[in-house]
């Protein structure tokens, strides 16, 4: 393939990382509109009558959450088009069809979020189930919507299964394929109403849980050991091997976690301690990794590729340990959970673990894209500015997150005893809560570091439009050198 | 069986909790560290951080109201045997995955466990 440094060029690509472009360009659209519209609703935490009527706090939070899932769906989805070509060594089967569903998906997500924006309030029946919003927390598409999903992930399943197939079934692509057919069924359990509402939230869980907590990391996991490979050079028996035995350790505490999110909607007593106890394993896997990063930054001399897409790989990896691990075990167990749960510290946890374990490693997947995407340009030291574009974009960005998640979990502490212990969640609580001093200032800090964190988002989709542009240095090769 | 924690004991729990973590993290850090530079001084600050794991799980086993009924002290039992032997068993695993390259290398990390 004919490269050309330092420019664009659809000819630096093959065919599925064109598709893969295509769908980080969307999602980087949506990462910003996730930002926006959370801004938005945190300030309506500390101005309640603003936009109302017009753009009211439940529309403004569903849209922040729902674009927070849509665009990382896109990111995962890009990020496997990515991969495809190089690691089956076989062009992508059903690449039309998969260019398709990225333009029919597209312009789903967007009709439902005009529908969202434009029909906001009304009765809920048969009609609005269908066409206008589900009611389901987080998963709010209508109905027309959840069936386009699960046929784009089927049609993405497809792609995936016979294009490994067809070319070289790798250990990556036999754990990737597995994954996407869960992710394509587990969405099953989200589509389908029982008028008891327990019975109802308990499916709902699976959804919200093991696409989160078991589907989205195996990708994820995917997606590591494919970075490893091209950042740092390091070889694929070891890193498949790792792939099989963190996918073990990730399903064999991850799964039974279901129980953590089983408070307050009538599912048996046992649920608890299930959860508790799988809930408490969960972060050894996480600290056993510490073991194999200190074996394998030890063992070698490395010289990597590309420095931004590294430095979000290292942020990945803390992330995760902190959003993850240590803020989820610090409420996880039912004794105290049972306070906690659905309170801002839940917020706090998810804001970190969402940007420590997703977001971070599909921003490095952008600067992987980039550097070919401008003919496998030099990304390594030495940039032009000394890099200061992607070095102020990962401070903004990572310190904006973790002043959000330090001023939630001050609120969400407040609320857990004003609210929750003391109020006996009632709703004279909750308005008492609401109300607090700390509760507030912890509002107001959250929309502080929120504007830190979308500085930082502004100065990443710059860097990303500009890096390695006129750079006439090619790609340094990466190398694990023992 | 459930016991839900006291008010009084919400910072001891969110405190402790987050202890255990970040203490076992440096436990398996200090551990991996030692073992790869062949220093053993530093083994003994990792059982040290170990040691404090231990006590921060005690404190949330107490606060939690973990010690009170049959089966939760299962878990705590389950913790501390987890986070002490997980560095361990991912050595061994680095090691053995690993072993091809270490035969041409002289950051050979320390086979004795």
């Amino acid at each position: 393939m004919a490269t050309t440094i330092g420019r664009l060029d659809g000819a630096n690509l093959n065919g599925g990382q064109k598709l893969a472009v295509k769908y980080f360009f969307v999602a980087m659209i949506l990462f910003g509109a996730q930002i926006l519209f959370g801004m938005v609703a945190g300030l309506q935490y500390l101005k309640p009558d603003l936009f109302y009527g017009v753009l009211d706090f439940s529309v403004n939070r569903m849209v922040h959450v729902n674009a927070m899932i849509v665009w990382m769906l896109y990111g995962f989805i890009g990020s496997v088009y990515w991969m495809l070509e190089e690691e089956s060594q076989h062009e992508v089967v059903g690449l039309k069809l998969g260019n398709l569903i990225f333009y029919v998906l597209t312009a789903a997500v967007t009709v439902v979020v005009l529908v969202y924006l434009f029909v906001q309030i009304g009765p809920g029946e048969q009609s609005s189930i269908w066409l206008i919003n589900e009611g389901r927390e987080y998963i709010e598409a209508p109905r027309w919507a959840d069936i386009g999903i699960v046929v784009s992930v089927l049609v993405f399943f497809y792609n995936v299964a016979a294009t490994f197939s067809k070319g070289k079934y790798t250990g990556i692509a036999g754990v990737l394929v597995l994954d996407l057919l869960a992710l394509f069924g587990i969405y099953f359990a989200g589509m389908f109403y029982t008028t008891n509402i327990s019975i109802d939230q308990y499916w709902w869980w699976w959804v919200i849980h093991l696409w989160v907590e078991a589907t989205w990391e195996v990708l994820v996991a995917c997606i590591m050991a494919y970075g490893l490979m091209k950042v740092l050079g390091v070889r694929r028996k070891i890193v498949e091997t790792w792939l099989y035995i963190e996918v073990a350790l990730m399903f064999g505490s991850g799964i039974l976690g279901l129980g953590h999110h089983y408070f307050w909607i009538g599912t048996p007593e046992y649920w608890f301690t299930i959860g508790g106890l799988f809930s408490a394993l969960e972060p050894i896997p996480l600290v056993a990794m510490v073991v194999h990063a200190v074996f394998d930054a030890g063992a070698k001399h490395i010289k990597n590729s590309n420095h931004p897409a590294m430095a979000w790989l290292i942020a990945h990896a803390f992330g995760n340990f902190f959003g993850a691990g240590v803020w989820g075990f610090m409420h996880t167990l039912p004794q105290i959970n049972l306070y906690t749960h659905g309170t801002q510290w839940s917020a706090s946890h998810g804001h970190l673990a969402f940007f420590g374990a997703y977001a971070t490693i599909i921003i490095a997947v952008f600067y992987l894209a980039m550097q070919q995407w401008r003919g496998k340009v030099w990304m390594a030291g030495d940039l032009p500015g000394n890099g200061w574009k992607w070095k102020w974009a990962l401070g903004l960005l990572n310190m904006g997150m973790v002043g959000m998640t330090v001023a939630l979990l001050i609120s969400g502490y407040e609320q857990s005893q004003i609210e929750r212990a003391i109020g006996g969640s009632t709703w004279m609580g909750y308005f008492a809560a609401q109300a607090h001093p700390w509760f507030m200032q912890g509002m107001w800090w959250r929309e502080v570091f929120g504007t830190m964190f979308a500085a930082g988002f502004v100065i990443l989709m710059w860097d990303l439009w500009s890096i390695g542009k006129h750079e006439t240095r090619p790609m340094q090769v990466a190398a694990s050198q023992e | 069986m459930i016991e839900p924690a006291s008010l009084a004991n919400f910072f001891t729990i969110f405190f402790s909790a987050a202890m255990v973590i970040m203490l076992g993290a440096l436990y398996a850090l200090l551990f991996a560290y030692s073992r790869l530079k062949h220093d053993p001084r530093l083994m003994p600050v990792a059982y040290l951080s170990y040691i404090g794991l231990f006590v921060a799980t005690l404190f949330l086993a107490d606060a939690a109201n973990l010690l009170k009924h049959p089966l939760w002290p299962v878990i705590v039992v389950l913790m501390l045997v987890g986070y002490l032997l997980a560095p361990h068993a991912i050595w061994h695993l680095c090691v053995g995955t690993h072993a091809e390259e270490q035969e041409n290398t002289e950051l050979l990390p320390s086979k004795n466990l």
